[in-house]
């Protein structure tokens, strides 16, 4: 047995890698990039849909390879598709006869799993609407009741939070850290950093294949950046400063507020006032991008 | 015994299919027009044949046809199942509705089980190929099938072939109709021909494993980024 819930070992192949990556239960670890740096990619071999080149993958110390894995990661694909001509309860007991086929059900029965994953995407006052009427919050929830189905341990979660309103990526926001409570761990991609700032305890930033950052969100986001808004922008900015719509910005990047503002009263800029915050998710993202 | 389960959870997927889509209305058309057409025209055994084998078709077209139904099966094969359980359960979903018609029809036309035994086979044959081709081809596919079914199937190759000109079309045309599944092959099946029962076995299993083949290239498919 193993202290992680997933391993990924030196994945090569499919465009990707090497790559490594651990998870440990509970944990929901994000992986952002833009399109094409190879986020779905990594989720399909994860997730055994796809196989590379050299590299190994592991379930709670199982190969990927192994039926009984199989039992423990759910996997929902970016724009999954289901049959439109049923109902969402009757596609989660479809799901859910498919899983119990191979357990046994562990003495649960069909209905019961399909039940369970109403409650957990939150799909119960739905279950009787066909999927073909089901708009697009549930249609990620029914992706995600899917992926759960049957008491997954391992959650791989491809764009579940992309193109959501705000209040249905809450919702579902809520719904996966609360799996994560239990103990399940979760690998989830975003195009969009926002969407992972409020979830994920640990990023992954990819590029090309390959993970070029990553750490704890707290670290990644531990930066200050000073805002100043002037009077009038300026007719060039003070060294490592920028530009912005109300005047400029600059990371702290170890010195005070003091001695950045005393660069701006020595370029006779006119002040009005200054803010320090910290850096967002998609600010460092984009900073690990253009610097590699 | 766990193949089985994965097929039979497939094959569940009928029920709710039959009452809310056009399969259901269009299997009772079909039965009503055979019933029909079998006290005007048609004889009774080509009637039973035609309900297994245009049914099958028609089943088809309804249960894998539609673009959200083959881009599911991929949904289908991230939970624990195999291509094969799912092309075989998907093949007794097709299946099953028209041997019931069979049976309702033949009791309809006067009860020969002789004539329900071939209307079987024909609706297993021709439902295996429906499905592989439907699969790979589209609803286009199932039209094209249905058409060539209800009007040339019912011919023995001989009396078609007379009509082209000698030469390689001709041999293909020959061949295919000889080949493939056809209504005049399992009319014998009413006789006793083990020769046609064989016939109608092998493309059973021919079309379960080209479609079981279907879904595994579709989902490697759509796992490269290629949809």
């Amino acid at each position: 047995m193993t202290d992680f819930a997933l391993t990924l070992s030196d994945i090569s192949g499919c465009r990707l890698g090497p790559v490594s990556i651990a998870l440990v239960p509970g944990e929901i670890a994000g992986l952002v990039g833009p399109a094409g740096a190879g986020k779905t990619r990594l989720l399909r071999v994860a997730a055994g849909v796809r196989r590379p080149n050299t590299g190994d993958v592991r379930v709670w110390g199982m190969s990927i390879a192994d039926p009984a894995a199989r039992l423990l990661i759910g996997y929902a694909s970016d724009g999954a598709a289901f049959p439109h001509a049923l109902t969402v309860q009757e596609v989660l007991l479809y799901y859910a006869r498919l899983h119990c086929a191979r357990s046994n059900g562990n003495g649960r029965s069909p209905r019961s799993v399909a039940r369970e994953a109403l409650e957990i995407a939150g799909l119960a006052a739905a279950r009787e609407l066909r999927v073909e009427a089901l708009g697009r919050a549930d249609l990620h929830r029914l992706n995600l009741a899917q992926a759960a189905l049957g008491g997954r341990r391992v959650l791989l979660l491809d764009e579940l939070l992309s193109g959501l309103d705000a209040f249905a990526r809450r919702d579902l926001r809520g719904r996966i850290a609360r799996l994560a409570a239990e103990g399940v761990a979760v690998l989830i991609t975003s195009r969009d950093p926002a969407a992972l700032e409020r979830l994920a305890a640990r990023v992954l930033v990819m590029r090309d294949g390959r993970i070029v950052r990553a750490g704890p969100l707290a670290t990644l986001l531990a930066e200050r950046v000073l805002e100043v808004i002037l009077d009038a922008p300026p007719p060039e900015p003070p060294p490592g400063f920028r530009v912005t719509a109300a005047g400029i910005e600059a990371p702290l990047a170890g010195r005070t507020v003091e001695a950045a503002l005393a660069l701006c009263r020595a370029h006779r800029l006119p002040v009005r006032a200054t803010r320090v915050r910290v850096k967002s998710l998609e600010e460092v993202v984009l900073e690990t991008h253009d610097s590699q | 015994m766990r193949f089985l389960r994965c097929a039979h959870a497939e094959f569940l997927l009928v029920f709710p299919r039959l009452t809310r889509t056009r399969l259901g209305i269009s299997l009772t058309a079909l039965g009503t027009t055979l019933v029909w057409l079998s006290a005007h025209a048609l004889d009774p055994l080509t009637a039973t044949l035609q309900a297994g084998a245009l049914g099958a078709i028609l089943g088809a077209a309804e249960i894998v046809g539609r673009g959200s139904d083959r881009a599911a099966l991929t949904t289908a094969l991230t939970h624990p199942t195999t291509a094969l359980a799912v092309a075989t359960g998907r093949w007794l979903a097709i299946v099953l509705p028209p041997a019931a018609l069979t049976i309702v029809c033949a009791a309809a036309m006067g009860w020969h089980a002789s004539a329900v035994a071939a209307g079987f086979a024909a609706a297993a044959a021709v439902g295996g190929c429906a499905l592989a081709l439907v699969l790979l081809l589209g609803n286009g596919a199932a039209l094209a099938l249905f058409l060539f079914m209800a009007v040339a199937g019912t011919v023995a190759p001989e009396r078609l072939v007379g009509l082209a000109h000698p030469g390689v079309l001709r041999l293909t045309t020959a061949s295919a109709i000889e080949l493939g599944p056809a209504l005049w092959h399992y009319r014998d099946i009413a006789t006793g021909d083990v020769g046609a029962v064989l016939h109608a076995f092998a493309w059973t299993g021919l079309g379960i494993l080209l479609a079981s083949a279907c879904i595994a290239r579709r989902r490697a498919r759509v796992s490269a980024g290629r949809r």
